[in-house]
C-alpha cells in the first residue's frame, strides 16, 4: 500500500527491539495523544466556559450537568491532563533509565524537560480556571509564592495576578495563559522536540557496529502499534471519564474567605509539604528550581551512558544519574504520599 | 496485530457506548425559573415531590434557592446542597437574614408590620434573657432582675424598655457553680437551641421552631383538628402541640438545677395541653395558644425585655371585658388594615370553604396595646364570635358585663377569673 | 459477493467499528454544540395600561420593536422589523423606510419598494382583566 500522510510522518523503519512496549512504555507517544485529546476537549469546553469570577464556576456546572455529554467532555479533559503529567514523568524516567539523553540528544532532553514544566503549568492554570472553593487555597498560596521572590517578586506578582489580589483580572490572565500562551509554547516545544527526535536519529540505539539486534519494523507496523495504543488509551479514558467525574466545588464568592480544606493540586502536594518547613521562597521556589536544575544537569554534569549500552534499560555507565533521579523521584512521591494521608 | 486492532476498535466502541449510556442514566433536568429571581434552578429534578411550603411562598414565584441557598445548576446532590443556608432549615437565626430577610420580605419596616426578623431575634424566646437574668440574680451574679445577657449578643437601639443591648451569656465567665450547671443543662429551650433528643421535644430552630409544626411527635389527638403536617411547611395556624415542644414539658428544681420532665400519659387534649399540676379555664385548653397570645407577646415588639412578664399582657378581660367594661373593639374601615392581612395569611381562615372572612365594616376585638384580634369579631346582640386559628372551630361567647359573674368589681384580673373558672382535673 | 480474504474482512470489521464510533461521537458532538445556554427572547410584552393609549394614538414600542395602533377598530400592532434582513424600520410621513437597504412600506406595512418582498407583520394585542395591554410576537 502507499504510505499516507501519517505514515510519512514516521521514519521508514525503526529498530525492532527499541520499538517494543517494554522498552519505551509508549510514554512519549501517549503524551502526544493526550495533548491532542486536551486540545480537542479544551476547544469544546470553550463553547461554554465563561472566564469571569461570577460566571466561571457556574458555567462549569452548566457544562457538567446540563449540556449533553458536557460532563464527559470535561472529565475527558481533566483525566487526560492528569494522565499527561503521569505519562510525562514516566517518559522522563524511561529516558534517564535508558540513557537516551546522551549526545546528540542532550538539547532534546532539555526541550522535553521544559515541555514537562509547561504541561505542569498548563495543569495548574486550568485548575485555577474552576474558580471554586476547591482551588481557592492554591490560588492564594500559589500567587503569594511568586511574591516571595526577592527583587522580582512584586513585578512578577503584578504580571501574574493583574492587581493587588486575585480577582477578575487574574482569571482572565490565567485563561489567556491556559488557552493560548502556554498552549502555544507547548505546541512549539512539542514540534521542536519531535523534530529533534527525528534529526537525532530516532529512538536511541547503539551505533550499527555495536548493535546486537539489527531487526527493524516498518512505518506501517509502527503506525499500527500507535493506533492500537490510542484505541486502548481512548477506551480507558472514556471509561474513567464516564464513571469518575472531575472535581467540583461551590463558586468562590468572597475573595477573602477560604472555606474548604487547604489543599494544593495533587502534582503540587510535594511543594505544599515542603512549605511546611519554613520560608516560602526557599522551599516553594528555590528547592523546586534546584530539582529542575539537577534534572537539567544530568546530561551535562554526570557520566554519560556508553554508546554500546544505549537502547536498553538500566545501563551501568550512567548509574549516577539514575540514582539521582531515583532519589529525587522517590522524595517527591513520598512527599505527595505524606500529604494524602489524612491528619489524625 | 490486526486482531488486536480489531479488538481494540471493539473496545473503543464499547467504551463509547458505556459513556453514552451513563449519560442517559442521569435524570432529565427539571428547570424552574422563579419570578422573583429570573435565574433558572434545577432543584425540582430531584425534589419535585416536595409539597408547596405555604400558600404565601409558591415555588413558581420564589423557587427554592432564594430561601435555601444552594447551587442552582448542580445535579450532583453534594455540590447542590453544599452552599445551602442552615442545612435543612434556612430560618435558623444565624442565616435567617439572608434567607428570610429583605425590605419586601421579613426584615422590613416596623410601620409596615414587616419587621419580623428584628422582632423575633430580640424576643424573650430567642434571647432567653429572662431565664438568664433570673438565674443570675438568684445566685448573686447580678444585683437585680434587669437583663444584661442573652444567648447571643444583640443590639436594639430603639428598644422601648431602656435595654438597648445584651451581651452574650458566657458560662466560662460565670463563677457560681449553679449558674454553670444552668448553662450546662438548661439551655435547650430557646429559639436557637438544639432540642433534647426525645421525640416530644423535636423542633427546628429559628423561625421554623414555631412556624414549621412537626407531626411526627406524639401525641396528636383528633380533638386537635389534626392535620398532620410534614416538614416542608410554613404556617401561621400553629397548634398548641408545637408550643408544647418547649412549654409544659416539666418542672425545674433550682436548688439542684435539674429539670424533671412530666411523666403523665395524656389521653386527650385536656390532659395533654397542660401539666397535671395546673388548673386552667376551659378556653385555655380548648383554644390554641395562638388564639390568645398576640404577635407582640410571642414574637416580641422589637424591644429587649428582662422577662416574659414585661411582654405578656393578654388577660381574660382582653376578650371578655370586665363587670364594668366591654372588651375593646375596632371597626375595620381601611381595606389595608393589618387585620385583613393577618386573616389572609392564616390558611385556616383564608383558604377553606367555611372560611373566616373579614369584611370592611366588621368590628373585631383589639388588645389594650392596639393589636388586632382578627379572629374575634362582634356579632349583633352583644355577643362575640371566635375562630380558632389552628382547629378552625368557632365559638360564641358573652362579655362579663351583664353576666352572673360573682367576682368583685376591682378583682377582674385573670387570676381572679380562675378562682371560679379553672377546671378541676 | 467476491471472496473476501481474512485480512480484508478484519480490516472491514475494524473500519466499521471505528466508523460507528465516529458516527456516535459525531452525534454526541452535535448535541453538545446544540445546547442553548441563554433563555429564548421574550414573546410577551406588557405595554402598560390601555387607558394610556387613547383612540387615535400611534406609539412606537422600541423594545419589541413594534408600532402600537389604537384606532376605530381597536388595538393592533405592526412589527417594525424589516422583512428583508431584520433592521428596524423608521416611521416616515407616508409609511416606513428601512435605513439598511432602502425598503419602503406604506402605513399599513405593505411593501412599496424592495428589496423586501413581504409586508410588515401584524402582531396580536390583547387587553387583560386588569386593563393592561399585552403584545405577542409569537
Amino acid at each position: 500500500m502507499r504510505p499516507s500522510f501519517f505514515h510519512h510522518l514516521h521514519p521508514p523503519t525503526i529498530p525492532a527491539r527499541q520499538a517494543r512496549f517494554r522498552y519505551t512504555l509508549a510514554a512519549g507517544g501517549l503524551a502526544v495523544f493526550l495533548m491532542l485529546i486536551l486540545l480537542v476537549t479544551g476547544i469544546l469546553e470553550m463553547f461554554f466556559y465563561i472566564p469571569t469570577p461570577d460566571e466561571a464556576a457556574l458555567s462549569i456546572q452548566t457544562l457538567s450537568f446540563l449540556v449533553p455529554y458536557g460532563g464527559l467532555v470535561r472529565n475527558l479533559h481533566y483525566w487526560s491532563a492528569q494522565l499527561l503529567l503521569v505519562v510525562s514523568a514516566v517518559h522522563l524516567l524511561r529516558v534517564i533509565f535508558t540513557g537516551a539523553y546522551a549526545p546528540p540528544r542532550r538539547f532534546n532532553y532539555l526541550l522535553g524537560l521544559f515541555l514537562f514544566v509547561t504541561a505542569i503549568l498548563l495543569d495548574f492554570t486550568g485548575y485555577i480556571l474552576r474558580w471554586d472553593e476547591g482551588v481557592h487555597w492554591a490560588l492564594v498560596a500559589g500567587t503569594n509564592l511568586v511574591k516571595s521572590i526577592p527583587l522580582l517578586g512584586k513585578t512578577l506578582y503584578g504580571i501574574l495576578v493583574g492587581g493587588g489580589q486575585p480577582g477578575a483580572a487574574t482569571l482572565i490572565r490565567f485563561y489567556g495563559w491556559h488557552i493560548f500562551g502556554l498552549t502555544l509554547v507547548a505546541i512549539i516545544l512539542g514540534f521542536w522536540h519531535t523534530f529533534r527526535l527525528r534529526r537525532d536519529g530516532g529512538i536511541a540505539v547503539p551505533p550499527p557496529a555495536l548493535r546486537v539486534d539489527h531487526e527493524r519494523i516498518t512505518r506501517f507496523e509502527l503506525v499500527r502499534r500507535e493506533v492500537l495504543a490510542m484505541l486502548l488509551t481512548g477506551s480507558a479514558l472514556l471509561i474513567l471519564s464516564a464513571f469518575s467525574p472531575a472535581p467540583l466545588a461551590p463558586p468562590i464568592t468572597n475573595a477573602a474567605a477560604l472555606t474548604e480544606a487547604a489543599r494544593a493540586p495533587w502534582f503540587f502536594l510535594w511543594v505544599q509539604q515542603l512549605l511546611k518547613l519554613g520560608s516560602p521562597f526557599i522551599w516553594g521556589v528555590l528547592v523546586p528550581l534546584v530539582v529542575l536544575l539537577l534534572l537539567v544537569l544530568i546530561p551535562y554534569g554526570f557520566p554519560q551512558p556508553a554508546k554500546a549500552e544505549l537502547g536498553r534499560w538500566f545501563p551501568k555507565s550512567n548509574r549516577a544519574a539514575q540514582i539521582l533521579f531515583a532519589i529525587l523521584g522517590l522524595a517527591i512521591l513520598s512527599l505527595i504520599a505524606l500529604a494524602l494521608i489524612p491528619n489524625p | 496485530m490486526r486482531r488486536s486492532l480489531l479488538a481494540a476498535s471493539a473496545l473503543l466502541l464499547l467504551a463509547l457506548l458505556a459513556a453514552l449510556w451513563q449519560e442517559s442514566c442521569r435524570s432529565k433536568p427539571v428547570a424552574l425559573t422563579p419570578v422573583l429571581t429570573g435565574q433558572v434552578e434545577y432543584c425540582l429534578t430531584c425534589h419535585a415531590d416536595l409539597p408547596e411550603i405555604s400558600r404565601s411562598h409558591p415555588v413558581k414565584t420564589f423557587g427554592c434557592v432564594l430561601c435555601h441557598g444552594g447551587e442552582r445548576l448542580s445535579l450532583d446532590a453534594d455540590l447542590a446542597h453544599s452552599t445551602m443556608r442552615g442545612g435543612k432549615n434556612p430560618s435558623g437565626f444565624s442565616v435567617v437574614e439572608a434567607s428570610c430577610g429583605g425590605d419586601n420580605c421579613h426584615s422590613g419596616a416596623a410601620a409596615d408590620y414587616r419587621n419580623h426578623i428584628q422582632r423575633a431575634t430580640s424576643s424573650i424566646q430567642a434571647t432567653y434573657a429572662g431565664a438568664i437574668a433570673s438565674i443570675r440574680y438568684t445566685f448573686g451574679a447580678q444585683p437585680d432582675l434587669t437583663a444584661r445577657l442573652g444567648i447571643f449578643a444583640i443590639q436594639a437601639p430603639q428598644s422601648a424598655s431602656g435595654i438597648t443591648g445584651l451581651a452574650a451569656f458566657d458560662p466560662a465567665q460565670e463563677t457560681n457553680p449553679a449558674i454553670q450547671a444552668f448553662a450546662q443543662d438548661c439551655l435547650y429551650c430557646h429559639l436557637s437551641a438544639q432540642p433534647l433528643a426525645e421525640d416530644e421535644y423535636s423542633r427546628f430552630s429559628g423561625c421554623a421552631a414555631c412556624h414549621t409544626p412537626l407531626s411526627d411527635s406524639p401525641p396528636t389527638f383528633s380533638e386537635n383538628g389534626g392535620s398532620h403536617r410534614g416538614v416542608h411547611t410554613l404556617t401561621t395556624a400553629i397548634p398548641y402541640t408545637q408550643c408544647n415542644r418547649c412549654h409544659n414539658r416539666g418542672n425545674y428544681d433550682l436548688r439542684s438545677m435539674t429539670f424533671v420532665p412530666r411523666d403523665d400519659h395524656p389521653t386527650g387534649r385536656l390532659s395533654d395541653y397542660y401539666q397535671p399540676i395546673a388548673q386552667f379555664a376551659r378556653c385555655e385548653w380548648t383554644l390554641d395558644c395562638v388564639d390568645c397570645h398576640t404577635r407582640a407577646e410571642v414574637m416580641g415588639d422589637g424591644s429587649l425585655y428582662s422577662g416574659k412578664k414585661e411582654i405578656q399582657y393578654i388577660q381574660c378581660r382582653t376578650c371578655h371585658g370586665t363587670l364594668a367594661e366591654l372588651p375593646n373593639t375596632k371597626t375595620l374601615t381601611d381595606p389595608n388594615d393589618l387585620a385583613f392581612r393577618l386573616a389572609f395569611l392564616n390558611e385556616s381562615a383564608g383558604h377553606f370553604e367555611s372560611a373566616w372572612r373579614l369584611e370592611v365594616g366588621d368590628t373585631i376585638l383589639v388588645t389594650g396595646k392596639g393589636e388586632p384580634l382578627w379572629n374575634i369579631r362582634t356579632l349583633s346582640g352583644g355577643t362575640y364570635e371566635l375562630f380558632d386559628k389552628a382547629t378552625r372551630q368557632r365559638f360564641t361567647f358573652r362579655p362579663v358585663m351583664g353576666s352572673g359573674c360573682q367576682q368583685k368589681a376591682d378583682e377582674q384580673a385573670s387570676q381572679d377569673c380562675h378562682k371560679c373558672h379553672a377546671v378541676e382535673r | 459477493m467476491p471472496d473476501l480474504s481474512r485480512r480484508d474482512f478484519l480490516k472491514l470489521a475494524q473500519d466499521s467499528l471505528l466508523a460507528l464510533s465516529g458516527l456516535l461521537g459525531l452525534g454526541g458532538l452535535i448535541r453538545f454544540l446544540d445546547y442553548q445556554t441563554e433563555p429564548p427572547a421574550p414573546t410577551d410584552f406588557d405595554l402598560g395600561l390601555a387607558s394610556n393609549c387613547p383612540a387615535g394614538t400611534r406609539k412606537v414600542i422600541p423594545d419589541v420593536p413594534a408600532l402600537l395602533i389604537h384606532d376605530a377598530s381597536g388595538f393592533s400592532a405592526l412589527s417594525l422589523v424589516c422583512t428583508h434582513l431584520g433592521c428596524t424600520v423608521e416611521e416616515e410621513a407616508e409609511g416606513f423606510a428601512c435605513p439598511c437597504h432602502g425598503s419602503r412600506f406604506d402605513p399599513q406595512g405593505i411593501v412599496i419598494r424592495g428589496p423586501a418582498n413581504k409586508p410588515l407583520r401584524s402582531l396580536r394585542v390583547e387587553t387583560t382583566e386588569d386593563g393592561h395591554l399585552h403584545l405577542y410576537t409569537a
